[in-house]
């Protein structure tokens, strides 16, 4: 048997003794257990939640009676942002983003109705889910259990009898890493546990959940590592105890809350009036359909109708209120793109901030890759609010071509008291608009996108290892 | 006096002890500093609503005074909402950074319209502001914990105690020795408070209450780490003790009792409002136009003598169904604010045993940044939309045209929060 092994087996049995750390243990265990439950029937109550209001909102819009297309535009549509498997893993942003839609036409709307507004004050205290207590909790354990592993022995001066019995300094902390490693394996697998139901969900992907797993077990090793260089390099256990609780503190809990705020200083976000306003002011400035003498849409009119080759809107074998819609509607949607485009990229210079204080802490690095890989960060959402924009513009210019096809220009504009009845077209187009399906983005790219996140946490753990072993070498040396 | 200064002299002679004072003073400083900053950021942005918000009703008034139509008036006319931070909101930033503090309405039906969100980046707001009740809750404890897990034990394994305990008053050696402890943690915390809070205009009973509420939270720790202290095992036991007594108190059980708070009283989900609200409202096309006059009139009788509609459409039909789609949802819109309320409440009484919890109700009570807050605002909304709906109703049951000048005459949103905090 190798000393490590022997050193390991011995370090293992102290914890166990170690009445304090056991029940710790224990209850990081139960602790694990529940956030996976919670977590696993939070995502199940919120998924099927959606899809009903889904299937409902879908009803709703297919057995519209007979309708002038227009009134459809404005009548809109609903939808609600599906919750991928792995949300069930880490829910990411999922509760501070609204998650249903309403979408209709020459306006863009908010997702709204996140649970964040939903909620009392504790959904700041942070979401009970296994992401969570992997980040925060598990690390605090692997100190509790890990501060003294060298620190003691130097201290009741058991490092040099136990080197002189012919342990080496690397196999004495091969050892010592060995147990210590164990215990975050354990910590591990209730979680990973959860992994294995979700794996069974459709849709799951096993590429984002292998990196995933990656990433956590890069994370609670390296917290291992820490744990002993902090252990080595301090020369009495309690001062080791309270630097490794000043450093969890620090990374954990100081770093991620300080970053955002460094962020939202250093990039402005307009706000939605802000956005609201320029839309409509810019929309003035290209052409005002308000107004007939109005140069862009007397422009328009005139290709349409050199177009079809006729001399008046009345002579069209369309319904030119029709091409009017779409046209205002392709210009509107435009704006409403350019103004989304740059609040995004602010915001993804916020995040970009946050992922560079990602550097100095492993924790921030791990959330953003666990987010990502689990497609639930803000790339997620702004994946389905991109997604909603686009259908919103197809369901749009259907109705509009519809308006232009079905209904004519004569009784677009005709106003007998029949006028209304002719106006409408059947109920049975309806059903015929495609419905909203949110495309998930496949497992490679999900994967791809966790992998800075990834490449960070093996960053710091080889730097770690690598002072470890420099540390190791001068080990019980005076 | 004397063995005072003695006893400050050995306490910060520890490294530990001045580390943690001065990492202390300098976190709450800082998030002093940046909670200011985030409220001027939210002042700055209600300031600039005006100019913006004139250039956009001058140029609707513009062609709409064409036509002198109240209802294109009311239609396309959007009206600014805000809700003014409260002076102390710097100290606890609440829900102000996903709830929209600045929301234009306009005279259709407002359940379309007051759930709407503002633009906020969901991953800044994921972990929390880092704001002084961050600190003061958060970070706090972990420094008690520092400057007291050793208090009694220090000096056993140092071999001093039982000297000390031989010398008489030495009970007094261990308070006057907590005491200061105390003393130096809040002033580290309450000084730059008070600079912040004076700076920023908050009244004296308000910062006392908060002052006296962060001395008890300290007190609470204090006990807490006393109470280990009396054990009688080492100072490395006593602090992983405290630190997992930390971790539960303010991490584990809030985040516990909000699974269950959620659990136990479902919400009926907002979106099933603005579901139901929009079938009826939309309904209103597929019936006669005069019994939405009818349902309207019935709740509005002050409108009732309104001359008949004609055959062309008419803008105050098009607002009354509006506005009886608002009403016949009255009763999911109580229930959904019920439970939203007593999911607060239930927090609340929560806060009675955790004192985490019931330091940050205390402190987003008062800073009016909570729930509660939230709703007045959603209130304040209402009534300011009662009285556009009323305006434009002043025009459309009588058909008085609607000029430019008119547009200057519609209701100001009163924000009716500047003597609060």
């Amino acid at each position: 048997m190798s000393p490590a092994y022997l050193i390991a087996r011995d370090e293992i049995r102290l914890m166990r003794r170690n009445r304090v750390a056991m029940v710790a243990f224990v209850l990081l265990l139960l602790l694990t257990l529940a956030a996976v439950v919670t977590s696993w029937s939070h995502r199940q109550s919120i998924a099927d939640l959606r899809q009903r209001h889904q299937a409902a909102a879908e009803k709703a819009f297919d057995t519209q009676p007979n309708r002038h297309p227009h009134r459809v535009v404005h009548y809109g549509h609903f939808i609600f942002r599906p919750l991928g498997p792995l949300a069930a893993f880490d829910p990411g942003v999922d509760a501070f983003t609204g998650n249903s839609m309403f979408l209709e036409g020459h306006r863009q709307n908010t997702a709204n109705f996140g649970d964040v507004r939903q909620s009392s004050l504790l959904i700041r205290f942070g979401q009970l889910t296994p992401a969570f207590v992997l980040q925060a909790v598990a690390p605090l354990l692997l100190i509790f259990l890990g501060y003294g592993a060298i620190a003691r022995e130097r201290e009741r001066g058991t490092l040099r009898p136990l080197m002189v019995q012919g342990a080496s300094r690397g196999q004495i902390v091969a050892g010592k890493f060995g147990a210590l490693g164990l215990v975050a394996l354990l910590a591990g697998l209730p979680a990973m546990l959860g992994f294995a139901l979700i794996a069974g969900q459709p849709g799951a992907q096993g590429l984002p959940m292998l990196v995933i797993a990656l990433g956590y077990a890069a994370y609670l090793a390296l917290w291992a590592v820490l744990i002993l260089l902090t252990s080595a390099l301090v020369h009495r256990s309690r001062d080791a105890l309270l630097a490794l609780l000043a450093l969890w503190a620090v990374l954990v809990v100081l770093l991620p809350r300080v970053a955002p705020d460094i962020a939202s200083a250093a990039v402005p976000l307009g706000n939605r009036m802000q956005t609201d306003v320029a839309v409509a002011r810019d929309l003035r400035t290209m052409g005002d359909s308000h107004n007939p003498d109005d140069p862009h849409f007397a422009q328009f009119k005139q290709s349409v109708l050199a177009r079809y080759g006729v001399a008046r809107v009345e002579d069209l074998p369309v319904n030119y209120k029709g091409l009017l819609g779409m046209e205002g509607e392709r210009m509107t949607s435009a704006l409403f793109d350019r103004y989304a485009a740059q609040s995004f990229d602010a915001q993804e210079r916020q995040n970009a901030l946050v992922h560079g204080v990602g550097l100095l802490s492993p924790a921030i690095a791990l959330r953003a890759m666990s987010m990502a890989a689990a497609g639930t960060d803000f790339a997620g959402h702004r994946r389905f609010l991109e997604q909603a924009e686009a259908y919103r513009y197809d369901l749009v210019q259907r109705l509009n071509r519809l308006q232009a096809d079905a209904v004519s220009y004569a009784d677009d504009t005709a106003e007998d008291p029949e006028a209304d009845r002719r106006k409408r077209v059947s109920a049975g187009y309806w059903q015929k608009m495609p419905d909203f399906t949110f495309r998930q983005p496949d497992g490679s790219s999900l994967a791809a996108a966790a992998l800075p996140g990834l490449a960070v946490l093996i960053f710091w753990l080889a730097l770690a290892a690598g002072a470890l072993a420099l540390v190791t070498r001068r080990l019980g040396a005076r | 006096m004397r063995i005072w200064m003695h006893e400050i002299r050995l306490l910060l002679r520890a490294r530990l002890a001045l580390t943690a004072l001065i990492l202390l003073g300098a976190l709450s400083i800082a998030s002093i500093v940046a909670g200011m900053a985030e409220i001027s950021r939210q002042r700055a942005a209600i300031a600039a609503i005006a100019a913006p918000q004139t250039q956009d009703i001058a140029a609707i008034a513009a062609w709409v005074d064409k036509s002198k139509d109240a209802g294109s008036a009311a239609y396309y006319s959007f009206h600014p909402t805000w809700d003014a931070p409260s002076p102390l909101a710097f100290a606890a930033i609440g829900m102000r950074d996903v709830s929209p503090y600045i929301l234009r309405v306009r005279a259709l039906g407002l359940e379309a319209q007051i759930y709407d969100g503002d633009i906020f980046n969901p991953e800044l707001a994921l972990p929390g502001r880092f704001d002084f009740a961050f600190v003061l809750i958060f970070l706090t404890p972990l420094f008690v914990i520092a400057l007291f897990h050793d208090l009694v034990s220090g000096e056993r394994e140092a071999g001093r105690a039982r000297m000390l305990l031989a010398l008489p008053g030495a009970n007094r050696t261990w308070a006057r020795r907590a005491t200061l402890r105390f003393a130096l943690l809040f002033l580290t915390l309450a000084l730059p408070f008070a600079v912040g809070a004076v700076l920023s205009g908050v009244v004296i009973g308000s910062v006392l209450a908060i002052l006296g509420a962060a001395a008890l939270y300290l007190l609470f720790w204090i006990m807490v780490t006393l109470l280990v202290g009396r054990l009688g095992w080492s100072s490395v036991t006593n602090a992983a003790t405290l630190a997992a007594c930390w971790l539960v108190l303010t991490l584990v059980l809030p985040t516990l009792a909000h699974v269950v708070i959620n659990r136990s009283v479902p919400v009926d989900q907002g979106a099933e409002i603005v579901l139901a609200q929009r079938e009826i409202v939309n309904h209103a096309w597929e019936i006669p136009r005069e019994e939405t006059m009818r349902r309207f009139y019935a709740t509005h009788p002050h409108w009732a003598n309104s001359p008949p509609l004609g055959p062309d459409f008419h803008y105050k039909w098009y607002l009354a169904f509006h506005q009886v789609g608002d009403e016949s949802v009255a009763d999911r819109v109580r229930a959904y604010r019920a439970g939203l309320e007593r999911r607060d409440r239930a927090a609340r009484a929560l806060g009675w045993v955790l004192p985490s919890v019931g330091l940050q109700a205390l402190l987003t009570r008062l800073a009016d940044t909570d729930l509660q807050a939230q709703l007045a605002y959603q209130d304040r909304i209402r009534s300011f939309h009662r009285r556009l709906r009323e305006f434009y109703y002043g025009y459309l049951f009588t058909d008085r045209p609607f000029g430019k000048d008119d547009f200057g005459r519609a209701p100001k949103f009163d924000a009716a929060s500047l003597d609060r905090g």
